[in-house]
């Protein structure tokens, strides 16, 4: 359970100042949480200086342009650069975004990155997502059946059954949703998370699941489904524009109809 | 190694309206389970005989006491609109961002509305009081 208040060894001190370059025409001011773990100190707020002119225009840009002229120890996680990868995933400016998505115009002039809300911190914006990572694979990602497959073709479904999947499926798994979510910070080990309960029920409304029983079965629990609260931070910045709140409600309302 | 730091959370995170009117229904929750204290202590006064009674009425319209009434007046307020909100939301329905975004703002004016409703109807029957 974690507390309001962040553990002795996690608040942050102040950090270096980058001042920047001479000749800086549009100044933005950067500010960075770092963390080095081979030194042993607390986590510090570093300010990079720079010619908002001299990179592109998505905050990704921006810290690769940080890596290559001022500091080459600043590390984070990225690949794709057009949000399907979901690695960059990071609070800026106090939301959970894509960096390679989130365009520094729509920003304040002074930006400010940390890494993913309550998570261990691996070092500057990595954060460790093996629990996320164990809770998506705890709600068993895959279709399970039990009869034979058909011998002659596939298991088919209608072009309706595949809409009602679609937009669920298209999740990427960058923990914004998750990782924004206060019940989420309070309760990790015990409440799924709202990721890890949309792939949940992505898997119950496919029509060729066989396993729905199971599945609800393993979500009837004070912790790991009704922790949720509908505070709707969830569906507020999922950056593919899922609705983790919404795919949450339809369980507790599966639930709830299955009593009756 | 030592052990890993923990990412900042409340400290950083943006006060959106999601979090707000979510925090604001806890606290205003929490306060009416406290101010019903009030209401079980005037109970016992009245079960308890004139005397108790009297004491009771004394001490409960003291100034400060009526100032706490007013604010359980107004959490009570939030915390039926905002539960009504809920209720929606447990159907299934007003879960997209923008209509969550629309309700956030309509229980905020609902509420207040309800606030002035009832603040008024409490100045007039304290008005006509003795």
């Amino acid at each position: 359970m974690t507390g309001f208040r962040l553990p002795a060894n996690s608040r942050i001190v102040k950090g270096i100042t980058h001042a920047a370059p001479r000749g800086t025409r549009e100044l933005r001011t950067v500010r960075i949480y770092r963390f080095n773990p081979d030194a042993g100190v607390n986590p510090r707020l570093d300010s990079f200086e720079l010619d908002a002119r001299s990179c592109g225009p998505m905050v990704l840009d921006v810290l690769i342009q940080i890596k290559a002229a001022i500091d080459s120890s600043l590390t984070f996680r990225r690949s794709c650069r057009e949000g399907i990868c979901g690695s960059c995933a990071m609070n800026i400016n106090g939301v959970n975004r894509l960096a390679c998505t989130t365009a520094t115009r729509d920003l304040a002039a002074e930006i400010r990155i940390y890494p993913l809300p309550a998570l261990p911190v691996v070092k500057d914006l990595v954060a460790d997502l093996t629990n996320f990572y164990a809770q998506y694979a705890s709600v068993k990602p895959w279709l399970q059946t039990r009869t034979p497959v058909p011998a002659d073709r596939e298991r088919l479904q209608s072009k309706e059954e595949q809409e009602r999947i679609d937009r669920p499926a298209a999740c990427i798994l960058c923990a914004c949703c998750s990782t924004a979510c206060p019940s989420y910070w309070w309760n990790s080990e015990r409440f799924l998370g709202p990721a890890a309960l949309l792939a949940a029920y992505r898997w119950i409304i496919d029509s060729r699941d066989e396993a729905t029983g199971e599945r609800l079965d393993e979500l009837e629990d004070p912790f790991r489904l009704y922790r949720c609260h509908t505070i709707m931070n969830c569906t507020d910045v999922c950056p593919k524009d899922l609705n983790p709140a919404r795919a949450i409600a339809e369980i507790k309302k599966m639930l709830l109809e299955r009593q009756s | 190694m030592p052990p890993r730091p923990l990412s900042p959370h409340l400290s950083v995170y943006k006060f959106k309206y999601t979090l707000t009117t979510s925090i604001l229904n806890r606290f205003t929750g929490l306060a009416l389970s406290a101010g019903l204290l009030l209401l079980v202590y005037w109970l016992m006064a009245v079960a308890g005989g004139a005397h108790a009674q009297a004491r009771a009425a004394r001490l409960l319209s003291l100034p400060l006491v009526r100032l706490v009434y007013g604010a359980l007046i107004m959490a009570f307020c939030y915390h039926l609109i905002a539960g009504i909100r809920h209720l929606v939301w447990d159907t299934g329905r007003g879960l997209e961002r923008a209509q969550a975004h629309r309700s956030a703002w309509l229980v905020v004016g609902v509420s207040i509305a309800l606030m002035l409703l009832v603040g008024y109807w409490a100045w007039l029957a304290g008005a006509r009081a003795p």
